[in-house]
């Protein structure tokens, strides 16, 4: 079975134009096979404890058998927290679900909290199960695609294709033309389409092309021409996510649909069916389950109820492992006059473990800056990301970040292509961080609006 | 005698999940229309002419493997108008084009009988042969057109198709396959028809079948 799904693994998505995140320069966690953390690699720079700690909670979840454990991820602001997050979820690969939520999106006027929370602990649960599906495989004979005059709009493609026996037109939707563009399908190549799914795979060149005397690779793989019908039925394996399959059997069916649309809150009823319908399917042997990983970001931002439910939530046997991120100290438990450390109850904080992150070195803020520069792309002298060190050092570094482009575009302005120590101080002086900007109203707060001794100003006056 | 033996088996098998299943039937249109739902959850359509008291449609209900409802299949009859066929080429990306054959089954007092349309190849480049896998294959010298056509009225009653009994014509860009029903194939149905007939017709207007 595993080969199967190895093999029906397929591309996971067309171009897309990225765009730079705060977090975009991750591509892992940086370890070594004895989860050792490298000192810079992946993305990842320093907190060398914090991230070993995951690699082992990483192991854990690839093992799957650890259902509902929960980690809390603990530190001050702007040191690494969601970027070891992301860096988990990276190295967890695509096929094991991750959810990554804030405390405060369960907050919202269509569904209640504990229903957010059901839903995104049902979307980190993953099910591999095999199912039939068409499949189209044949020798292409041409492909014709119309582009519009203006250059603007809708193309209209033909797609012919053939076995040994038959051949058969197809109309081509505009997605699947930008795909077989992308994988630069011509004539004589032999291919495979999901009909379900739309997604293409090319199996080698027909052999009857062999003799063509076009560019082929050395690389280039022969095969025969598929013989019969171009349709096949084959069974193939996918991993959906337990809310995936609870949406599919909660839409309210005939006429009905029409208006409702999609359910915001899904019924317990059609969840008990679906667990039992799984768990049967796992008996059979016609399912599997992944558990994955939900990421709850600003974990404080739940309150007390939250709390409890997840409390109960998490003895479940299908509960994933749930990972929090909080960066407050002993404060009040959102929804009581209470307090906690990191605002959360002791009795669920019994339950977790702890991974503390911690403030960044001199010579670690120097390397992830760096590592930005590079992302943002932006050439830096090294003189200029010695002082934007230091500003990271004595301001945060999520301000020093946030100088990287705004100095690139000052240096730009001045046509040179390095940014330089100068451009840097412009920007600083452009822009107030947090320290200075309070010591700005602090000095003139008299002029300021609803300051605090508005009411003492008024008597005087 | 073993071949005998299994082909009644099939039959009786057949019949009894008919006989089992929960029946729902109306007369609309001119036609006897019967609803069954199958004890595993599988629901099934078949409408009968009133004058002819012959199958003029016959639809199976298709649930995906996660439970998602796909619509109906049909196994005779016209098939479902596409109302979403644009639709699904942005979905999925890829449609046959309309230009390409397409086979319709129906079912006459003596024959099964398949119709391909759209095929507009002179009438001896075809080939029309039953096989040994259960089907009746369609093939074309010009390799344009090859199909294995399964044959479920067959398989019900553990028959399979035989050469003698199979011809077929060309006329109007239309491949017309005929297939002379076996005389078990035709006591099955009459005894089908007689349990149909029977069933308590309800009013024309807004019947609920049930679902579950």
């Amino acid at each position: 079975m595993s080969i199967t799904a190895s093999k029906v693994h397929e591309v996971r998505e067309i171009t897309r134009i990225e765009r730079i995140g705060a977090h975009s320069h991750i591509r892992g966690l940086g370890l070594n096979d004895s989860l050792e953390a490298r000192n810079v690699s992946q993305g990842m720079v320093g907190q060398f404890r914090a991230r070993r700690a995951t690699g082992v909670i990483l192991e854990m979840i690839k093992e799957g058998k650890i259902a509902g454990r929960a980690v809390l991820l603990a530190g001050q602001p702007g040191t690494g927290k969601t970027a070891i997050a992301m860096g988990l979820a990276q190295s967890l690969g695509s096929d094991t679900p991750f959810t990554l939520m804030a405390g405060s999106e369960i907050y919202s006027l269509e569904m209640s909290k504990t229903e957010a929370l059901t839903q995104a602990i049902r979307k980190s649960i993953g099910i591999r199960i095999k199912e039939e599906s068409e499949i189209i495989e044949g020798e292409v004979v041409e492909i014709q695609i119309d582009r519009p005059v203006t250059g603007v709009g809708a193309k209209i493609g033909k797609l012919t294709l053939k076995t040994t026996e038959m051949e058969t037109i197809y109309d081509l939707g505009n997605k699947m033309i930008d795909c077989l563009m992308k994988e630069k399908v011509q004539a004589g190549d032999v291919i495979t389409i999901d009909k379900a799914t739309g997604k293409i795979s090319k199996l080698g060149r027909s052999f009857t092309r062999a003799r063509d005397y076009d560019a082929t690779g050395p690389q280039t793989r022969f095969v025969q021409c598929p013989e019969g019908e171009l349709q096949k039925r084959k069974e193939v394996v996918h991993t959906v996510t337990l809310h995936e399959i609870d949406v599919i059997n909660s839409r309210t069916h005939g006429f009905l649909a029409l208006f409702s649309g999609d359910t915001g809150e899904i019924k317990p009823e059609v969840r008990e069916q679906i667990n039992m319908k799984v768990s049967e399917w796992r008996e059979e042997g016609k399912a599997d389950i992944v558990p994955g990983v939900l990421f709850i970001d600003e974990v404080h931002m739940l309150d007390i109820e939250c709390f409890s439910f997840l409390n109960r939530a998490l003895e479940n046997e299908m509960a994933p492992v749930v990972i929090m991120a909080t960066n407050r100290g002993i404060t009040k438990i959102r929804g009581t006059s209470y307090k906690s450390p990191h605002g959360i109850p002791i009795d669920l904080l019994d339950r977790m473990i702890i991974v503390p992150t911690v403030p960044y070195q001199e010579a670690e803020l120097k390397e992830i800056l760096k590592i930005r520069c590079e992302e943002e792309d932006c050439e830096m002298s090294s003189d200029a990301l010695l002082v934007l060190t230091r500003i990271a050092n004595e301001t945060s570094l999520r301000y020093a970040i946030q100088l990287i482009t705004t100095s690139s575009l000052i240096c730009r302005r001045n046509k040179t292509t390095e940014v330089s120590v100068d451009d840097v101080k412009r920007a600083y002086s452009l822009f107030l961080d947090e320290n200075r900007s309070s010591q700005f109203l602090k000095e003139y707060q008299d002029d300021f609006m609803f300051y605090e001794n508005e009411e003492h100003a008024m008597e005087t006056n | 005698m073993q071949v005998e033996a299994s082909v009644s088996m099939a039959t009786e098998q057949w019949f009894k999940l008919l006989q089992d299943a929960k029946k729902t039937a109306i007369i609309q249109d001119g036609n006897r229309k019967v609803h069954f739902l199958f004890e595993n959850g599988k629901e099934f359509v078949e409408e009968y002419n009133l004058d002819t008291n012959v199958v003029v449609r016959r639809a199976w209900r298709k649930k995906g493997d996660l439970g998602q409802d796909l619509g109906w299949e049909v196994e005779i009859g016209d098939p479902e108008p596409n109302i979403n066929a644009i639709d699904k080429l942005e979905t999925a990306g890829i449609r046959e084009s309309s230009s390409n054959p397409i086979v319709s089954r129906r079912i006459t007092k003596t024959g099964l009988e398949w119709r391909i349309r759209n095929l507009n190849y002179p009438v001896d480049v075809y080939s029309v042969t039953a096989e040994d896998d259960g089907t009746i294959t369609v093939r074309t010298s010009n390799k344009k057109y090859y199909k294995k056509l399964t044959v479920p009225d067959l398989e019900r009653v553990g028959l399979r198709p035989e050469q003698d009994r199979l011809s077929f014509k060309h006329q109007y860009n239309t491949l017309i396959i005929t297939y002379k029903k076996p005389p078990k194939l035709i006591e099955l149905e009459k005894k089908i028809f007689e349990m149909v007939s029977k069933l308590k017709v309800n009013k024309d207007g807004d019947v609920q079948c049930p679902t579950k």
